[in-house]
């Protein structure tokens, strides 16, 4: 009979994903996407940015509706788990999501939520969420780390960790006026030169659960998430602390609950938002918890091709860190003109480069010093 | 029922975390009779510099406060025990005054404040009380399905798993609330090792200390 090592209990499976980007629905195009260093943005098509100083965003066509791209996604990552509608509803449902904008200008509404985490739920099949994440940009993030805190525990079976983001005009207007849009159509992360982020859809969901679980349900793991992090900066309430103390903990922190040294990391999804302070600050948190192999492990933020989705854009990345370490090709950081020398990084700059990577890690920071390290083993 | 060391120094009852209270606040504020001799009552809640319109970070701002002042003193902590404490921001409305103005700013044509883009997510008013107290565990910023006693069960749920998993060895745990037709409420819980009572600095605070149960502030 199998029984599960000590590493192997404290580990979870990732039993099906789904993901939707401004590169179409489900992840192969997201993949290609990513893959091809080709970013998705262009001029903002859902609302009118003539008063903005930003004009750009990564946008699918047309006005999708949030509620039917999650019930989407999850339906896929489901099937893709085999988790059939009668186990769906002894399931546990997480879910990040940002400000809903009928919820702003509904004088009654109960909670800035709205009413898409009852929506979704009713139309998955899956049990109420006990609470939606609204931690910002590593809202998605935390919901992972707290699913799998949820399966290693005993807490939760199968978790169902859903997010979504669709650019809106109430976001558009928010970062514009806080000048963290980048004017020049391009987000560039750890590259001289770098003006900021650009909003980007992003909506997605991932099956999580323990190994024992997935192997009686005859579930073969996509990958594993062999370890998490999660810590503050106590430095500041918006900006990062320059010596990206909360960051390297949370990157510790996860490499050592997955028992692996720093050079088994072999692939880093950024955070890499493309803002001048926080991306000096992440390159000092990989050099403060990686020491010297900072300099050698590829780096790359996706973000740059895909743009951010806020409250879900770490489970678009985590679903991407996934299948790069399937594909075993890494993605490339886009839009990079020049060195700067607070982001020396081995970032990557050409095309799909293929490696051999057993461990990528995945990489979130917040407002508030908030940050999250996830880190995927390939099955 | 068997109780044991967990990793991150609190108890474990059945595999869960026994949690001790350490120190509690809530908003409205308490009469003069339930706080601290050292302490008034507040009439209205102290404003932040850089927070603006809502009442929303200003509501947790006081109730960390009022909460951690117990436990740690003036601010900030100490670094160990600082530096090993989490941040879980429960709300079950949000900021709505917040995301209603930015709203109307965007119906009207109008440019939206650059300091509503600051305070638009629970992090920053996190990221402040952590700055001043110097928390540098996890952050967590929730909105509970849950309506009162529940909502906050489900803040300490999301403790629980913190200390737990050894993430943090503490947590201080808001619950705020804005608007309705009681107005702002909420209420913090330091929750952490049974040892920190006994390094709690202020005589006479320390009284402030009652089991979560007993809480009769919860919105």
């Amino acid at each position: 009979m199998m029984t599960d090592s000590p590493a192997a209990v404290a580990r979870v499976a990732i039993t099906g994903m789904s993901a939707t980007s401004a590169f179409g629905r489900g992840t192969e195009p997201l993949l290609a996407g990513a893959l091809g260093g080709q970013p998705a943005f262009g001029p903002a098509g859902r609302f009118s940015v003539q008063r903005r100083r930003a004009k750009a965003a990564a946008e699918l066509p047309g006005n999708p509706v949030l509620a039917d791209e999650l019930a989407t996604v999850i339906g896929a990552a489901c099937d893709q788990a085999g988790l059939a509608p009668p186990e769906r509803g002894s399931a546990t449902l997480l879910l990040a999501l940002h400000t809903d904008a009928a919820a702003a200008r509904d004088g009654g509404a109960r909670s800035v939520a709205g009413n898409t985490p009852a929506a979704v739920a009713a139309r998955s099949g899956l049990p109420d969420a006990p609470r939606v994440y609204a931690t910002a940009c590593v809202a998605a993030s935390t919901a992972i780390a707290d699913a799998a805190a949820m399966i290693v525990s005993g807490r939760a079976g199968p978790v169902v960790v859903a997010a979504g983001y669709l650019v809106d005009e109430d976001s558009f207007a928010l970062f514009d006026g806080g000048r963290v849009l980048a004017r020049d159509g391009q987000v560039r992360p750890f590259s001289w030169g770098r003006q900021g982020l650009l909003l980007g859809d992003g909506v997605a969901a991932v099956v999580l659960e323990s190994a024992a679980s997935a192997r009686h349900r005859g579930a073969s793991p996509l990958a594993w998430l062999a370890g998490w992090g999660r810590a503050g900066d106590a430095y500041h309430v918006c900006q990062p602390c320059p010596e990206g103390s909360g960051l390297g903990l949370a990157i510790g922190a996860a490499l050592r609950r997955a028992g692996i040294d720093p050079p088994g990391v072999g692939y880093v999804n950024a955070n890499g938002s493309g803002t001048g302070y926080a991306d000096a600050s992440e390159t000092a948190a990989l050099r403060r918890a990686l020491g010297a192999y900072a300099d050698e492990v590829p780096v790359s933020s996706t973000k740059s091709v895909h743009g951010h989705a806020l409250e879900a854009s770490a489970l678009l990345e985590f679903v991407l860190t996934v299948l790069v370490v399937r594909a075993g090709r890494l993605p490339v950081n886009a839009g990079y003109l020049a060195a700067d020398e607070d982001c020396r990084l081995n970032l990557v700059l050409s095309a799909a480069r293929e490696v051999s990577c057993r461990y990528a890690l995945s990489l979130n920071a917040a407002f508030g010093g908030a940050s999250t390290a996830l880190l995927v083993a390939a099955a | 029922m068997t109780a044991s060391p967990a990793p991150g120094g609190a108890r474990l009852r059945d595999g869960h975390a026994e949690l001790t209270v350490l120190a509690r606040s809530r908003w409205p504020a308490p009469p003069r009779t339930e706080l601290p001799r050292t302490e008034l009552p507040p009439t209205q809640l102290p404003g932040i510099p850089g927070f603006i319109i809502s009442s929303f970070s200003p509501l947790a701002a006081e109730l960390a406060q009022r909460c951690l002042r117990q436990c740690f003193g003036d601010p900030p902590a100490d670094a160990e025990r600082g530096g090993r404490t989490a941040i879980v921001l429960a709300s079950t409305t949000g900021d709505i005054a917040t995301a209603a103005a930015i709203a109307s700013a965007v119906d009207q044509g109008r440019a939206v404040p650059p300091l509503l883009f600051y305070q638009s997510n629970p992090n920053a008013v996190a990221g402040h009380i952590a700055a001043r107290w110097g928390l540098a565990g996890p952050v967590v910023c929730t909105i509970p399905a849950g309506a009162g006693p529940s909502a906050l069960a489900d803040a300490m749920d999301s403790a629980a798993l913190l200390i737990e998993g050894a993430e943090a060895e503490a947590a201080l745990v808001v619950l705020a609330d804005q608007g309705g037709p009681d107005g702002d409420r909420g209420v913090a819980v330091l929750v952490g090792p049974a040892a920190w009572l006994q390094q709690t600095a202020p005589e006479g605070e320390a009284a402030a200390v009652r089991d979560i149960g007993s809480m009769s502030g919860t919105p």
